[in-house]
This record gives structure tokens, C-alpha cells and sequence, in this order.
């Protein structure tokens, strides 16, 4: 009687426990982690306000200063989105604006205020490995990339900071500014932690770090982050302050009236 | 001596608004921001201006402020706001004189949902080109741009009352505004095409420039609605007012010259195309006091037509080509009404542009070359610059105005003994 109940709980343990435990590590979809890594980083919640703050160091130490205040708003998760971005400092651009429409299937349209001339300037967008600000980022660092453009292969299971991540490698389908791309999300809500750029020679050659999560308004957010650019030594580090999510921001606040006079409900 | 007195003029003014600044912040007033800039522009042939070897030695401080009006004021209700940006200047060209431009002085509100208003002193802009006008009609100050001055002064301010209405379905701006003129070569500081002296003149220049006297029959009106469709941006614009040249005679013994009614009628669109961003603009000028063409001491009406290009090639460079097609309409009366010692311009212009662009260093360094050239005008203008940001408050800029041509009357022809370059360093807080 009691080899049948041992033997009962092994088979209930093999098939339940056991099989799908082993079923989650062999083969989740990769495919199905990025597309939930990318709408838990980018598009968390139906919209958002958050001042950003960005140090750009060089290798000797010499800093810049990107401050700004951002709004965004989806039309819907993993679709189109809006962004407004008013620049704080450096004094230089103090005052100009600067928005983007992006679509998941084509390029973005971008428009800058120059308020100096009162002159808004349709921006070509179609390079989305230039550089944002001068940062390390790139435009499609800020924004997001569509997860089809890539091939995503599962890696493994790895522990960062005490955190379960999934690994996954993603190779572009057509030529793009790398070659493969690694990322550690977290298995827990999907934020990538830790991502790694590979060159054509294999060589890594830029780095995200995670340095800070927070929970806001009940979403988990990335506050820090950190991206360096090994090649150069060059460096970003970004904070998030300010953080609100779900604030019902209007859709025409992502217009050329507010390009060119700022809507002091929502940034002053 | 005089020098030594402007400096000493600047300095003390630098150091009462600082006080003035340091005193207002402790009031909790609006923080000032703004920029203190050095600029120096040696220029290469000597002609009949003022002075042989420079076009420009100028100390600079710009201020800019903004008052939120808050607390349960009408005005703070309507999210309304004071803006103010005034340059002061020692200008050693004229032997040190001290200066100062009102740039900005406004009251910006939204009275209704639909409706803004700004109301003052303001720098009005639109429009699809680089450099180049078709529908923008709001004043120019083109010696800033050739002497070496930063691009923000080839815009003039215009002292008006701007409504912009937003209806569902489109967007319309309309602006009500006194006559400013462009500031153009006079001879003092640029040599021009002078047609009473017969060719480039410089201090030589005795022209009488008539400005439209300030009276409600000459205020200027500008109107552009706008949207979008899809990616792209579709506007038309109406603009009632004056040349803001003064290219036609009063008087020619007196050797006047004023500035004639102009209508000018004109649409754009501008949007995604062939991986870049594409833009056509057109533009009818209509001269109202010689719409006929046969008058030959007035401006005959003509049309422009402007297309541009900019693709970003990746690794932060970037490129733009225009081409802009002018024609003088009624060109045979123009002709047949021009007596034998008359100067004969031609009846249409080919100007192309080219732009390059290249950022260095973490987009701390610009590089870029802006390149007019005219093939019926057979002349050009040649701008290139670099700029480095050393710093997030320092910046220095260096660059020069190439101007060239085979003859003396054309736009950049009439230019050619103003070649300099330029020099700036800003400081920027």
C-alpha cells in the first residue's frame, strides 16, 4: 500500500511538478518573452510622465547633461505611440521641443522646436542607430524595436543580482548595427535587465545595466539604467524621477500647438 | 579709446543685470537664462565699407525669461505666460557701440480651447525651407547672417498679435503685424549691387529707403492653415502686406526707393518620401501696385517654386538638396517698358542648395557645409562651419561666408567683396 502511495506521489510528481518545470525550461518561446519584455518596458501602462536625466561621461570622466521632461501615450500596446520631450538643460537647447509618432512597421516621424526661430523642423528619421542627444542611446533604444525584426533564440536560465532572468539571443534579419543582441529579462515582470550588443567580429561592444527597479502606480519600473559603449569608453547613466502613469494625457498634446507653446498642464 | 569705453559700458552692464539677475532670483522671481557670446569676423578683400579688415568684433549677452502667471488669476487660468529675451551688445564696428534688441517681449495665452493668442514682440517662422523663403514673409535681418552672426538673427522679431484657432479639422495661424522691413547691405558694413552708383558700392551709397508709414491701412496680415495627413503636412498660405525689399523706385533723382504692396498667395507639403523627408512649396507673388508688370520703377509679380530633400545616411551624417525656380511673370512689359540705360535683370533664377551635416565626438562636434548655387545667375554662396560643444556651457563656432560671382547684380554676385570668416565663442547658462 505504501510502494502504491510512493509510487503515486513520484508519478504525480513526475507528470505535474516535474514535466511541466522541465517543459518551461527546455523550450519557452523567446519570441513570446521579448514581446513581453518590450510591452512591460515601453509601453507599460496607457501612458506616462516622467523626467529624465542623463549623464553622458567620456572616459576621462568629463560630464554632460541631458535633463528633460517626457510624455507618452499609446494607442495601444505594442502599436503606435507618442512622445513629447521638453528639454530642460543643457542652456543651449533649454525650451526646444521635440516629438515623435512611432509606428511598430514604419519609420517615425520626428519634429524639433527650435524656439529661438520659431521653427519647426520636420526631422529624418530613418537612421534609428544615430544617437539620442549624444548619448549612448540610440533612437531605438528610447523607443523599442519590433521584436519581427529579429531572429530570437532561448539561451538558458540565469540568476542577475538575485533576480530569475531568461536569456535570449536575438539576431537581426536584414543588416543592422549589430550583429546579435543578448538579453537578460526578468522572468518575474519582463523587464530586461541586462542587454549585450555584439559586432560582426563577434566582440562585445555595448552594454545596458539595470541599476535601480522600482514599483510605481503598482507597475515595476526601471529608474536606472546604465549603457557603455566598451568600445569608446563612453558612457550613459539615466534616471527616471517624477514617474506617473495612467494620467489621461490628451492626444492632441502631440501637436505642432504644443511643439510650439508647451502645455503648462502637463510640463511647466 | 572709444573701444576701451564700450568695454568698460559692457562690463557694467554685465555686472548690474547680474545684479539685477542675483537680486531677482532672491525675489524668487524667474530664473534668467541666456548666453554671453565673443565674435570676431576678419573679412578678406578690401572694399568701400567702413572698415578694411573686419566685418564684426562683438560682445554679446542674451537674456531670456518667462513668467508663469499662477494663483487663481484670470490670466493664470488660461495658462498664460510673459516671455522676454533681450540682447545686449558692444558693437566695435561702430567704434564700440553698445546696443539693445528687444527680441521677445509677449504675452502668450489660450483664452479657449480652441484659440491662442500671442501678443507683442515675437520671432514668427513657417514654412519649408532651409535657408530659403517662399511663404515666410516675416522679417529677415540678412547682414546678421553674412557678417557672421549665430543663425538665430537672420530672423528679425515682428511686433504683432498672433491668433492660431484650432477647429477639428485643421489648424489655422493669423497674424496681424507692422510693417518691419528686412535688413539688407547698405554699404556701411556689406558692399551690394547699387544701381544708382552703377555697381558695388559701399560707403558710396546714398539711397533713401521709404519705409509705409505707421497707419492701420499698413498693417501686414499672414495667414497659414495647416494639417496633417497621414505622415505629411499639408499648409496654404495667404500673406497681404509689403515687400519686405526695397526693390522699387520713388523717386529716382532723389534716389529713392520703397518697399510696394505685396499679395502673395502659397501652399506646402512636406512629409516621408524616398527614406527621407521630402518638401514642395509654392508661392504667387502678386504686385499689387504693378500687377500688369508695366510699370519699370515697380517689382512685377512673380512665382517661386521651392522642392527639398534631407535623408539621414546614418553615423550622424546627414544630407540636403533644394532646388528653388523664381520667375518674373509679365516679363515682356517688364522689358518693353525699360528705357536703354536701365539695368535688365533676368526673367527667372535656378538656385540650388546642398547641405552636409556630420556630427563627431558624441555629437559634440559639427561639421557642415551649406552650398548655394545659382547655374542662371552663375553665382554662389559657399557657408561652411564647425562647431564644438567643449562643454554643455561653452561653444565655439568657426566658419565662413564664401559669396562669388561672374556679375556685379546678382543675389550673391553683388556679394562677392564680403567674403569673412567667422569666428565665436558662447557661453551658454
Amino acid at each position: 500500500m505504501k510502494m502504491v502511495k510512493l509510487l503515486g506521489i513520484v508519478l504525480f510528481i513526475g507528470l505535474f511538478v516535474i514535466q511541466p518545470m522541465s517543459f518551461a525550461q527546455d523550450s519557452p518561446k523567446p519570441e513570446e518573452i521579448i514581446a513581453k519584455s518590450r510591452l512591460a518596458f515601453y509601453y507599460a501602462a496607457d501612458d506616462m510622465k516622467a523626467k529624465i536625466s542623463m549623464e553622458l561621461i567620456d572616459k576621462d570622466g568629463r560630464k554632460r547633461i541631458r535633463e528633460m521632461t517626457m510624455l507618452r501615450k499609446d494607442d495601444q500596446d505594442g502599436e503606435q505611440q507618442k512622445y513629447f520631450i521638453y528639454f530642460h538643460q543643457p542652456a543651449d537647447v533649454k525650451d526646444m521641443t521635440f516629438m515623435v509618432y512611432k509606428y511598430p512597421d514604419k519609420d517615425a516621424d520626428r519634429w524639433l522646436f527650435i524656439p529661438a526661430i520659431d521653427l519647426v523642423k520636420r526631422i529624418a528619421a530613418n537612421d534609428k542607430f544615430s544617437s539620442f542627444v549624444g548619448s549612448d542611446f540610440t533612437y531605438e533604444d528610447v523607443s523599442g524595436r519590433n521584436p519581427n525584426e529579429d531572429t530570437h533564440t532561448f539561451l538558458r536560465k540565469d540568476k542577475l543580482d538575485g533576480k530569475d532572468c531568461f536569456v535570449v539571443e536575438s539576431t537581426p534579419k536584414q543588416p543592422s548595427e549589430y550583429a546579435k543582441r543578448v538579453s537578460w529579462i526578468d522572468t518575474a515582470n519582463f523587464l530586461p535587465l541586462k542587454e549585450e550588443f555584439y559586432d560582426k567580429q563577434n566582440e562585445l561592444y555595448r552594454r545596458f545595466e539595470v541599476g535601480e527597479t522600482k514599483e510605481v502606480d503598482g507597475i515595476p519600473t526601471i529608474t536606472k539604467r546604465v549603457v557603455k559603449n566598451l568600445k569608446s569608453g563612453h558612457r550613459t547613466e539615466v534616471s527616471f524621477t517624477e514617474i506617473k502613469y495612467n494620467l489621461g494625457i490628451e492626444d492632441d498634446i502631440f501637436s505642432e500647438r504644443y511643439l510650439r507653446r508647451l502645455p503648462v498642464q502637463w510640463i511647466k | 579709446m572709444d573701444k576701451i569705453n564700450g568695454r568698460a559700458i559692457f562690463i557694467v552692464l554685465v555686472a548690474g543685470i547680474a545684479f539685477f539677475a542675483a537680486s531677482c532670483v532672491w525675489a524668487a522671481m524667474p530664473e534668467f537664462h541666456g548666453f554671453a557670446e565673443f565674435a570676431y569676423v576678419p573679412k578678406g578683400s578690401d572694399d568701400n565699407t567702413k572698415r578694411d579688415d573686419f566685418n564684426l568684433l562683438e560682445q554679446r549677452l542674451q537674456l531670456k525669461t518667462k513668467y508663469l502667471f499662477d494663483g487663481n488669476s484670470f490670466l493664470a487660468q488660461k495658462n498664460s505666460s510673459l516671455n522676454f529675451k533681450g540682447d545686449f551688445t558692444v558693437d566695435e564696428y561702430f567704434s564700440g557701440k553698445t546696443d539693445f534688441e528687444l527680441r521677445e517681449f509677449n504675452l502668450s495665452t489660450t483664452p479657449y480651447d480652441w484659440l491662442d493668442l500671442k501678443a507683442g514682440r515675437q520671432i514668427l517662422t513657417w514654412g519649408t525651407g532651409d535657408y530659403l523663403f517662399v511663404n515666410d514673409l516675416f522679417p529677415k535681418d540678412y547682414v546678421s547672417f553674412f557678417i557672421g552672426r549665430d543663425d538665430e538673427y537672420l530672423k528679425k522679431p515682428s511686433d504683432a498679435l498672433k491668433m492660431s484657432f484650432y477647429p477639428s479639422w485643421t489648424n489655422v495661424d493669423f497674424v496681424v503685424s507692422k510693417f518691419e522691413p528686412n535688413t539688407i547691405p547698405e554699404g556701411d558694413r556689406l558692399s551690394f549691387f547699387d544701381s544708382f552708383q552703377g555697381g558695388i558700392a559701399g560707403r558710396n551709397s546714398d539711397r533713401d529707403l521709404l519705409e509705409p508709414p505707421l497707419q492701420p491701412s499698413n498693417l501686414e496680415y499672414a495667414l497659414r492653415t495647416y494639417r496633417n495627413l497621414g505622415s505629411h503636412e499639408l499648409a496654404f498660405y495667404y500673406f497681404r502686406g509689403f515687400d519686405k525689399n526695397p526693390t522699387s523706385y520713388k523717386d529716382e533723382a532723389a534716389r529713392q526707393l520703397f518697399y510696394p504692396r505685396l499679395d502673395v498667395y502659397g501652399t506646402s507639403l512636406r512629409g516621408p518620401t524616398l527614406g527621407g523627408i521630402g518638401n514642395v512649396e509654392f508661392g504667387y507673388y502678386n504686385s499689387r501696385e504693378d500687377s500688369g508688370g508695366n510699370n519699370r520703377l515697380i517689382a512685377n509679380s512673380l512665382f517661386k517654386v521651392l522642392t527639398g530633400y534631407e535623408k539621414d545616411l546614418g553615423n550622424d551624417l546627414k544630407i540636403g538638396l533644394q532646388y528653388l525656380y523664381e520667375q518674373t511673370l509679365d516679363y515682356g512689359n517688364y522689358k518693353a517698358n525699360l528705357l536703354p540705360t536701365d539695368f535688365v535683370f533676368d526673367e527667372s533664377r535656378h538656385l540650388l542648395t546642398q547641405r552636409i551635416t556630420k556630427l563627431y565626438k558624441n555629437q559634440t562636434v559639427a561639421v557642415s557645409l551649406f552650398n548655394f548655387y545659382s547655374p542662371s545667375n552663375k553665382d554662389g554662396y559657399v557657408r561652411p562651419t564647425v562647431s564644438y560643444n567643449i562643454t554643455d556651457q561653452w561653444k565655439a563656432t568657426l566658419g565662413a561666408n564664401l559669396l562669388w560671382g561672374e556679375d556685379d547684380l546678382t543675389e550673391f554676385g553683388q556679394m562677392k567683396q564680403n567674403k569673412n570668416v567667422f569666428v565665436r565663442l558662447r557661453y551658454s547658462f
